[in-house]
């Protein structure tokens, strides 16, 4: 059993912490600082929240998900065929994203995440997971005003992203997290995800994982146990029919299980957190089971974030001690 | 009164020695009576500034209000707090209350300020509020762990509130729910809650949508318990009165009709407006439409504030005239 992060992590802290990265974007946005010099403040923070998550006990971090202003734009607007367009809401959050516009081909670059990878593994203690938003969701939550059609596009970001995990592996990435929460609101395009998937991870020699969240994949659970990535990621928090969705099939994967409320301030006990793990035991045995936050942690204050990560290390450290 | 009253949504710009005595208050540096002479001497500029444009229903301008769900979260203190700072997008943060137990009516939170800038003025003064749902929406809930429940005990409150601002002699209330469309299963929720708020009010009761699908909504926003719907419709070219007209039967309400887009420091000329103002008109009686901007006017500045609410005012005299409306 390992513990880890579903994603982002809050980019600024509060007071009496400065908001130094919220400080040097207003900056650079006035011409006070140069792109450089945001550059630098943004690796500084990524090592404090790689920081913090190891601090936390986590096994397997993330780089926090520092530079990306949202999941989709960060991918979207190094690719070729995207313009960004107005702000949207994210599903039934109170964040927004500006919405990407497919206008051409969709078409690899050069590499998009590398970079940040590498220096996330240079300055960790923990091994890094990289992210990716998946080809699935980059699709369903963009305007597509070229392909006409949600199936060529899915298709293209996958050959697209193909490259991008390519690159991934060849800096050295040994965990590719996907991340496709669109497909439990279009459940009914589980093959489409499939044909994506397949096409994205082939021949992609790293532990790959496909999360999902704000939603149960009851109904999707046996097409994604055919899915040729080694963890599942589900979110008990805001999707509890993902226990009736367990008990239907035979989980072969890994499961990253989403236990945590990424939305809500409310401290989950620790006993609470050991009696989940107990249960979810009857249908994953420990060896396969990561356990994480229900999604990013960007939706909570910085400082509730860490707290919450802190409770999930001590209630698996609890969970262990029952089982043994 | 007569037709095609004019009116602003909510906010106004802070003036700029506003906005810095906010942020010295904040770190210690004045105190709260400091503060409190300034909001007002705002407040008064907000009421003169739109008396000098003729405005027919006037605001406060929430000088006292920084974030619409944090104004109130910190006055009941009993029941919520202030999480901390959570990102919406971009660079722009909001600080997130938490409601942390359960919710009730501590004392008057809108009343001073209302009857102040009532007291400058013989226009009524709209008085403003914050819906229960989304007060609940736009905060953590570590009490209820319902969203039903905390939305209607947060409907109780508001109320209390909304009879408080009548008594002290509000004619108009407004109960503003920009979270109201984004979740459309939740819209009968929206509904029931805002039928607490508003039930039996003696005042005309008002309020302000925005952000939203409302396509799939329309009929129960349409059916909201309030005696006027306030609508952006500048800045999604009037598409909202298509919706209007097509749920004509049902609609029986007031409409107060966005004509100058908020976020743009563009100022419209005044045939545009005038030409939204028809468009309203196509589409309901003119002792039924209110012309307005399409939001609160906050992130403008305060001349390109003044200017919109100028052309706005003039644009309905001059369809006044035209259409001999009185
Ligand atoms: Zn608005």
């Amino acid at each position: 059993m390992r513990v880890t992060a579903a994603g982002s992590y809050p980019k600024i802290p509060n007071r009496p912490r400065p908001a130094r990265l919220r400080q040097a974007i207003a900056r650079r946005d006035r011409g006070d600082i140069t792109a450089e010099e945001l550059a630098r403040v943004e690796d500084e923070v990524t090592i404090e929240v790689i920081a913090e998550q190891a601090e936390a006990g986590l096994d397997l971090v993330t780089d926090g998900q520092i530079r990306w202003d949202d999941d989709q734009t960060y991918i979207a607007q190094r690719l070729q065929g995207f313009e960004i367009t107005g702000l949207i809401r994210y599903f039934d959050t109170n964040t927004y994203y500006r919405q990407p516009n497919v206008t051409a081909p969709v078409r690899w670059q050069q590499p998009i995440l590398v970079r940040d990878y590498e220096f996330a593994a240079d300055h960790s203690t923990k091994p890094v997971k990289a992210l990716i938003t998946g080809p699935y969701t980059l699709a369903a939550l963009s305007n597509d005003s070229h392909y006409g059609d949600r199936r060529p596009l899915v298709l293209a970001l996958a050959e697209a992203l193909h490259q991008e995990a390519k690159a991934l592996v060849a800096a050295g990435a040994s965990v590719i997290q996907v991340n496709e929460p669109a497909i439990l609101r279009h459940k009914e395009d589980g093959p489409l995800l499939q044909e994506a998937i397949t096409k994205m991870l082939d021949g992609i020699d790293a532990e790959t994982a496909l999360y999902t969240w704000f939603g149960d994949a009851d109904g999707i659970l046996p097409l994604l146990m055919d899915l040729p990535v080694d963890v599942i990621g589900l979110d008990f928090v805001s999707g509890p029919g993902n226990w009736e969705a367990l008990k239907r099939v035979s989980f072969s994967k890994v499961l990253g299980f989403g236990i945590i409320d990424a939305r809500n301030t409310r401290m989950e006990p620790a006993d609470e957190i050991a009696e989940q793990i107990q249960r979810v035991s009857e249908f994953v045995p420990a060896e396969r089971l990561y356990v994480n936050p229900s999604c990013g942690l960007e939706y909570l204050p910085r400082e509730v974030a860490l707290e919450k990560l802190k409770r999930l290390v001590e209630g698996v450290r609890r969970a262990g001690a029952v089982a043994v | 009164m007569s037709g095609l009253l004019t009116t602003a949504v909510g906010s106004l710009p802070k003036p700029g020695y506003l906005a810095k005595a906010r942020t010295a208050f904040a770190s210690g540096r004045i105190d709260g009576a400091e503060l409190d002479k300034l909001t007002r001497q705002a407040t008064a500029e907000c009421i003169r500034m739109q008396e000098d444009v003729g405005l027919d229903v006037l605001v406060h301008g929430e000088m006292e209000r920084g974030d619409m769900v944090a104004y109130f979260a910190e006055l009941l203190t009993e029941s919520m707090a202030i999480s901390g700072l959570v990102r919406s997008y971009g660079n722009r943060y909001y600080r997130k209350p938490i409601i942390t137990d359960e919710l009730h009516w501590q004392g008057p939170m809108t009343i001073d300020m209302w009857r102040y800038a009532q007291g400058l003025t013989d226009k009524p003064v709209k008085a403003m509020l914050t819906g229960p749902y989304t007060m609940v929406d736009w905060s953590f809930d570590e009490h209820y762990g319902s969203r039903r429940e905390a939305i209607l005990a947060m409907a109780k409150v508001v109320r209390r509130e909304a009879e408080e601002l009548v008594k002290a002699g509000a004619k108009f209330v407004q109960v503003d729910e920009p979270a109201a469309s984004t979740r459309p299963e939740e819209m009968e929720l929206v509904s029931e809650a805002l039928g607490i708020v508003t039930q039996g009010l003696d005042a005309r009761t008002i309020t302000h949508i925005c952000y939203g699908d409302f396509a799939s909504v329309f009929h129960h926003i349409a059916n909201l318990p309030v005696d006027q719907l306030d609508l952006e419709m500048a800045n999604s070219g009037y598409n909202l009165l298509n919706l209007i007209q097509e749920h004509n039967s049902e609609f029986q309400k007031e409409l107060a009709m966005g004509v100058v887009d908020v976020h743009n420091h563009v100022l419209e000329t005044r045939e545009q407006v005038k030409a939204g103002i028809r468009k309203g008109l196509e589409v309901l009686p003119p002792e039924r439409l209110f012309i307005d901007p399409d939001c609160g006017l906050k992130t403008r500045t305060w001349d390109e504030a003044e200017a919109k609410l100028r052309v706005i005012v003039e644009a309905t005299r001059e369809v006044k005239r035209e259409l001999e409306i009185d």
